[in-house]
């Protein structure tokens, strides 16, 4: 093997640059790995239908042979698309799912795989493995709302009533809260090694409080009360008045307001349990064990 | 500039005992609570590093020796930042290791549990590209950097191949370039020719003293005790979390010479033979192990005057079923001193 000039001068150069740097090439390890792994085309193509179908013929089953039930939902929630009304609600619940195993996870996964330790040798700030994670998810998440408004339109008729852009604005004002999340979720999972009943729990919250088949009037008071702290609830809202009642960004402000501000809180909970996560770990040994 | 590369002083490192954890644990004043009642009761306490002293002169291959759990891979992952100490100092390239951990992985170019530590799914140049953002490599240097270090570790033509499709040997490789990229002063080399073959551990040992010639400190633990002795300059052994020796691979063996070992291979081998043999004056530290030849062990021990002591190994040996197959008297080895200090094989 060749020998090398060397003078020990180390090559690496800190600073803001050099971790922007660090940041993209953790985003693009991310996108590079997640495309080699060709099931995510099927999984992309079919989840989306699966999931709301099993509420839309359960809907159509309760509607009676004519139908005739369907006018009864409409005068329940003001929607005339059960389908597209369903669809957003599930289509949020996926998404926080999504996110849940794929963030939540991402660090466990790099553990038990063994890189976890190597990255974390290096003078990389320890939260941009996390955010670096958050790009390719954001990306592939876009896409399976893409192919659901396509699949739905395509073979159920669903047409937006509303505006695509004031739905999208939605979507990107709730990202910090269902990142947010994520990241307190990874950082309990590295910790605790396993918490998919934690992931359960608030994919069960979100179905059960937020109203993602029907509209949360119908849920007793304490419920609802109970509906009131969970993001999704604003998300849905939002994402339904802008992409079917033709809501203004006026309409839509007290829910984006809500968004904001669930945000900016488990943005910081994410952060906070990340950094005793990080801690802890370095005086347990965590990191290094799967 | 320190003239050392790597300074501790009395290191300990001490973790939460596991339920039905042996003698090792202890109750400490670290509390916790027994809800719901409120009372604390102490917490017990396992002490993996137990004050280690160590001073790595700049420039020397420094070889941490000790038997499973003696403490040498938390010893290093402390020295990489990846764990705290629970009390003392350590400087790495003269900065903190707890108030300055970002200079002291700047400085270090870590190799820890080997082929794993690398992504599968990316090809070996998109391993080392990564990494080298990681370190903070500019972009134009990274690019340059990078195919210096395929070339040097022989990589080139399957460089664009997803590590997957590498042999054990080739991922090594491609995690010691990892460790090589950002051109730091101190190596850190956990068991860097675990699981390879002998021609490509004998080409990773080459690797190891050409990078020594360059000027590298290197830091290195093994489960090879040849490899020890043929690359270090000084050795520690550790045990129970300790140091309990350290000296030059030469000073280690005259430590023992006044003493001869007795090398035996015998066929019918079983315990109650060895307990006769250690109840032979003057002999001690006996290890044995079973060959791959079928029910021939090898049988190794130190003896204060093996003239005396042989008739009577002899004795016990022949007959029970036993049968004695060859014997050596031979001059002590690292392994033997490795014996002499701890009471159990490397590999224990």
């Amino acid at each position: 093997m060749r020998s090398e000039m060397s003078i020990f001068s180390s090559l690496g150069k800190p600073g803001i640059l050099s971790e922007i740097q660090a940041f993209i090439a953790i985003t693009r390890r991310e996108w590079t790995i997640f495309r080699r792994y060709p099931s995510w085309i099927i999984a992309l193509l079919i989840w989306p239908l699966i999931f709301p179908m099993m509420y839309i013929l359960t809907g159509r089953a309760l509607s009676g042979p004519d139908g005739s039930g369907l006018a009864v939902f409409t005068k329940t929630t003001g929607a005339t698309d059960f389908i597209g009304y369903i669809v957003i609600g599930t289509t949020v619940w996926m998404w926080q799912n999504i996110v849940l195993w794929d963030v939540g996870f991402s660090l466990r996964n790099e553990q038990m795989r063994g890189t976890l330790e190597s990255n974390w040798l290096s003078p990389t700030w320890r939260f941009s493995y996390l955010l670096g994670h958050t790009g390719p998810q954001i990306i592939s998440m876009a896409m399976f709302v893409l192919i659901t408004a396509v699949e739905f339109g395509l073979l159920f008729g669903v047409k937006l009533h509303g505006s695509i852009w004031l739905a999208a604005l939605v979507m990107i004002f709730s990202i910090p809260a269902v990142y947010g999340l994520g990241f307190a979720f990874a950082s309990l999972v590295i910790t605790l090694k396993e918490a998919s009943a934690f992931v359960f729990l608030v994919r069960g919250l979100v179905m059960i409080f937020c109203g993602i088949t029907f509209p949360i009037s119908l849920l007793p008071g304490w419920m609802q009360s109970v509906a009131t702290w969970l993001p999704q609830t604003y998300m849905i809202h939002a994402m339904r008045a802008a992409a079917f009642e033709n809501a203004s960004l006026t309409d839509l402000w007290p829910d984006l307001k809500a968004l904001i501000l669930f945000g900016i809180f488990w943005l910081t909970i994410g952060y906070l349990l990340f950094t005793w996560m990080e801690r802890r770990a370095r005086q347990s040994g965590a990191i290094g064990q799967y | 500039m320190s003239e050392f590369a790597i300074e501790a002083s009395q290191l300990v490192k001490k973790f939460p005992a596991r339920p039905g954890a042996g003698s090792k644990t202890e109750a400490t004043s670290s509390k916790r609570k027994r809800w719901p009642f409120g009372k604390r009761e102490p917490k017990p306490m396992f002490t993996a590093v137990n004050g280690v002293d160590l001073q790595i002169k700049r420039g020397e291959i420094f070889g941490l020796l000790g038997p499973n759990g003696a403490g040498k891979s938390t010893t290093i992952r402390m020295l990489c930042t990846l764990l705290e100490p629970t009390s003392g100092t350590a400087h790495v390239n003269g900065f903190d290791l707890v108030a300055q951990a970002n200079d002291v992985r700047r400085s270090l170019g870590t190799l820890l549990a080997g082929e794993r530590s690398i992504y599968w799914k990316l090809t070996g140049r998109e391993n080392l590209e990564y990494f080298a953002a990681l370190y903070h490599i500019p972009a134009a240097v990274a690019r340059q950097r990078v195919d210096e270090l395929i070339e040097r570790m022989e990589l080139k033509d399957r460089a664009n191949e997803l590590v997957e499709k590498y042999s054990t040997g080739m991922r090594q490789r491609v995690a010691i370039a990892k460790a090589l990229l950002a051109r730091p002063p101190i190596l850190l080399l956990d068991e860097p020719t675990l699981g390879l073959d002998p021609q490509a551990a004998r080409r990773l040992r080459e690797l190891i003293a050409e990078l020594k010639q360059e000027g590298h400190t290197i830091l290195l633990t093994t489960h090879y005790m040849e490899e020890a002795d043929q690359l270090s300059d000084r050795i520690g052994i550790i045990d129970t979390g300790k140091i309990i020796a350290l000296d030059t691979p030469e000073g280690l063996k005259q430590r023992i010479e006044q003493k001869e070992v007795i090398r035996l291979e015998v066929a019918g081998w079983h315990e109650e033979i060895a307990d006769k043999l250690k109840s032979i004056a003057g002999i001690e530290n006996l290890i044995s192990r079973q060959q791959t030849e079928a029910d021939v062990w090898e049988v190794n021990m130190q003896a204060h005057n093996s003239r005396t002591a042989l008739p009577r190994i002899v004795e016990h040996i022949s007959g029970n079923g036993t049968r004695l197959v060859n014997m050596n008297i031979v001059k002590p080895s690292l392994e033997d001193v490795f014996i002499h200090l701890t009471g159990k094989a490397l590999r224990d």
